[in-house]
């Protein structure tokens, strides 16, 4: 019987710039940040109040991923695109969240929306992924 | 009943302020003034807003302050409490210990612990699946030792 999840992976273009965005800007936490003697990076960060879910910060360009050629290409693309839908976030109080965000200087893609199940604004981390920001109803 | 777009960027400007002083004795007073609504207009907002009363919000943010700085600094738990903003040793301790879990003294060896075997046993903190599943095994393979 599987009861929970523990570890996802968020793929990012750049390991430092994925730690800016998720911990000083959205105030995630890091778990983890270990570096393996082939310089491998192990990144990992939970969300603010979700400890036991961590989160990997992996970067597929890095060359110290287990990918051929055609595989690296294709996670550029996708990346570079910001085509990755990494999923939802949820907050306490959504328009709250994105006028602080905005002053920190995130892209959102348009502005809080009510929706049938709560309110929901669109965010990019800018380097590679896209989610919904949401407080649900 | 909904918030009015000017009234939203009067509490987050408040919760900014708590977030840039939070080492400075804060009051409600203060926070209200900040955000230009009454004492009780702005409370009952902001605890509708984050789901933490102003004061709790503060001392969160104390904490949070606190945590870092046994992380990554020398000072001693004395200058720690001064320094995010705490009047007594003897609440930053209780409230430490209530929110981490752990007595300030206590947490600071753990992180140094922990901080000490990420560094020379990195193996031991990265899952197995994903070492032998996603990183390149070319260059974590152990070289054969030369023969005799």
């Amino acid at each position: 019987m599987i009861t929970k999840v523990s570890h996802v992976t968020f793929f990012v273009l750049d390991q430092d710039k994925a730690y800016d965005f998720y911990v000083n800007k959205l105030g995630f936490k890091v778990n983890t940040d270990a570096k393996m003697e082939n310089g491998f990076r192990w990144l990992t960060i939970t969300p603010p109040d979700q400890p036991g879910l961590e989160i990997a910060l992996l970067n597929p360009l890095s060359g110290m991923m287990k990918y051929d050629e055609e595989t690296t290409h294709a996670f550029r693309v996708l990346l570079e695109k910001g085509a990755l839908g990494a999923g939802v976030l949820h907050t306490p109080d959504c328009r709250a969240t994105y006028e602080e965000l905005k002053g920190k200087g995130v892209s959102f893609k348009g502005e809080p929306k009510e929706q049938f199940y709560g309110t929901e604004v669109i965010l990019s981390d800018d380097l590679g992924n896209w989610f919904s920001m949401t407080q649900p109803k | 009943m909904s918030i009015a777009p000017d009234v939203y960027k009067k509490i987050v400007s408040a919760k900014l302020y708590i977030d840039d002083n939070f080492n400075e004795p804060i009051d409600l007073d203060r926070l209200s003034r900040e955000a230009c609504l009454s004492r009780f207009h702005f409370h009952r907002l902001f605890t509708r807003i984050y789901r933490l009363t102003p004061h709790q919000y503060l001392t969160r943010k104390r904490i949070e302050q606190a945590r870092k700085c046994l992380a990554g600094n020398e000072l001693t738990i004395t200058e720690i409490c001064n320094e995010v903003g705490f009047e007594s040793i003897g609440s930053f301790s209780t409230l430490f210990k209530k929110e981490i879990g752990h007595a300030p003294t206590h947490y600071r060896v753990q992180v140094h612990e922990r901080r000490q075997q990420t560094l020379e046993q990195p193996r031991s903190f990265i899952p197995h699946c994903f070492i032998d599943n996603c990183t390149n095994s070319n260059i974590q393979e152990i070289p054969p030792s030369p023969s005799p």
